[in-house]
């Protein structure tokens, strides 16, 4: 069977979408991550235009998130009040990405930003997460441990409030700065940006593991839709059909992979998580370094023609 | 949908025909037309094109800057054809040699793409034109369907004709320009040209336009299905207990 996706024109195989967005979806719901950092690397080797993979993956990381956000709000795992909190950073960020992105398609930039951005973070959060997970698994020499060294200063900041949800009692600006850097990421990247707020919201923010999940999920609905609005309405590349196909695998993929995350201890599925984000930066990266084998091509997708 | 098409110039390519007709059907898949009309008797070869409304269209070549591959050299085309069918009733080199059909500007490489604005680039447009070919055609929208019209002998001195094509689902509205060649002894004998005017677009293009025209609307539509799916999927898993 054949499907032609109307915004990204091309005509893709319906199944591979809905095999590709359940894998992704596993792994979503083992890591508690939207799996959009994965996604959109992989839409836009699947021969999506990459403006195109960005916009839809925010608009399926909206359902996707919202499913599982639903999921642990019945666990009462989710603080919304510090949530709100990112959500007002992310929110800004979202204007500001787009704003950058915007600009960057009219000089023809865009697809070195996204590549470029893909590699930086996900070189970077790989290879800490990495090494934090050999560290607390005690590969690493044990090096004198520097007492709550980023607590100190997180610490000595102003505008403290109480979050009773995750036991917290701390400065308002981490979570704003931290929604903002992933509001301005989801827009240029087109993920939710949960395999940079987990970490921040766990190493930065001090927040609870049990908690730190839903929570990055609540304010990623919010942010993703803000994103897809705006994508939607500056430049068109909203593919609502390519959306739905993922979101549909994705879901059912999201509870199977909840289920396999119990069956995995937490250093060695954050090393994996790890191992993974690190290689689907490299692979992005070779991208810009190897020859293309056509170097002129046709620009799909998107509005205005 | 049912598009709704018109054939505004009779096909009088042939003489005394009065078996003129398109046929349309639309579906999902595209929208299928049938062309089929009469010809004298003989040994004779048919050759149309089908050429589609225009569209923009922009190239981008890449290249190195500082080890990297980056997309800069753009090159803006204007009106070209958003559509190319060359059908024939024979392969084409059994029908007449290269030099007519250069002469007559039939088929891919032959149609003519306008002139394009290159920016950034050394490359001559040439090039740019051979891939933007090359690349309408693996998208199915340049093609050539050789031996795809049949011919029959009909009553008396008349000779019937008959091919099919499906137009691309994202095809645009607009006036597809139907033109007949007929062939003798591998000389173009007779000439007629007609009308296909596309009024109703497939589905693909109506989300298009609706994205375009509508794009605030769209927008939260998307959000919405996307939330709705979602909020689904997560009642269907704790109705069942799937978790």
């Amino acid at each position: 069977m054949e499907l032609y996706l109307p915004i990204a024109e091309i005509t893709i195989n319906p199944s591979i979408f809905l095999i590709l967005g359940m894998s992704v979806g596993i792994l979503s719901g083992m890591f508690g991550v939207g799996g959009g950092f994965l996604m959109t690397p992989l839409l836009v080797l699947l021969g999506i235009p990459p403006a195109v993979a960005v916009a839809s993956e925010a608009n399926h990381i909206v359902g996707s998130s919202l499913s599982g956000t639903i999921g642990h709000l019945k666990r009462k795992a989710v603080d919304i009040k510090l949530g709100n909190l990112l959500l007002t950073g992310g929110i800004i960020g979202s204007f500001v990405g787009i704003g950058v992105f915007n600009s960057l398609i009219k000089i023809g930039l865009v697809d070195l930003l996204i590549t470029l951005t893909y590699f930086l973070f996900l070189t970077s959060v790989g290879s800490f997460m990495l090494y934090e997970s050999l560290d607390s698994l005690g590969y690493l020499k044990k090096k004198k441990r520097r007492k709550n060294y980023h607590h100190s200063w997180i610490m000595g900041l102003p505008f403290r409030m109480r979050f009773k949800k995750s036991g917290l009692y701390i400065s308002i600006i981490p979570p704003l700065l931290v929604g903002f850097i992933v509001g301005i990421l989801a827009s240029i990247m087109g993920v939710g940006g949960g395999f940079i707020m987990i970490p921040a919201m766990i190493y930065i923010i001090r927040m609870p593991t049990s908690v730190v999940i839903g929570t990055s999920l609540y304010q990623i609905i919010f942010v993703t839709a803000i994103v897809t609005l705006l994508h939607a309405f500056h430049n068109q590349t909203v593919d609502i059909i390519l959306a739905l196909i993922l979101l549909l695998g994705g879901a059912v993929g999201a509870q199977i992979g909840v289920k396999l995350s119990s069956k995995l201890e937490g250093p060695y599925l954050r090393m994996a998580l790890g191992v993974l984000v690190l290689s689907v930066g490299i692979v992005m990266a070779s991208d810009l370094l190897i020859k293309p084998e056509e170097t002129i091509t046709l620009i799909r997708g998107g509005g205005s023609h | 949908m049912i598009s709704i098409i018109t054939a505004q110039a009779p096909l009088d390519l042939v003489i005394d025909t009065n078996e003129r007709d398109v046929e349309i059907q639309s579906g999902i898949s595209g929208t299928k037309i049938v062309l089929f009309g009469a010809t004298p008797s003989g040994k004779r070869d048919i050759i149309i094109e089908v050429v589609g409304p225009p569209k923009n269209q922009t190239m981008q070549e890449k290249r190195r800057y500082f080890g990297f591959w980056l997309g800069r050299g753009k090159s803006y085309y204007k009106n070209v054809p958003s559509y190319y069918n060359l059908l024939s009733s024979k392969p084409l080199k059994e029908i007449t040699n290269q030099e007519s059909l250069n002469k007559l500007g039939l088929g891919i490489e032959h149609l003519p793409l306008g002139k394009a604005n290159i920016k950034y680039s050394s490359i001559k447009q040439l090039k740019f034109d051979e891939r933007l070919r090359s690349e309408m055609f693996e998208d199915g929208q340049f093609l050539e369907n050789e031996e795809n019209i049949v011919l029959r002998s009909g009553p008396g001195k008349v000779g019937l004709f008959k091919t099919e094509f499906s137009l691309p689902p994202n095809s645009l509205q607009g006036k597809y320009f139907v033109r007949y060649f007929l062939f003798q002894n591998g000389e173009a004998i007779s000439y007629a040209e007609s009308i296909i005017d596309l009024k109703q677009a497939g589905l693909a293009r109506l989300i298009w336009i609706f994205a375009n025209k509508f794009a605030l609307l769209y927008g939260i539509i998307a959000i919405i299905l996307s939330g709705l799916l979602g909020w689904v999927v997560s009642l269907i898993f704790s109705r069942y207990k799937l978790t």
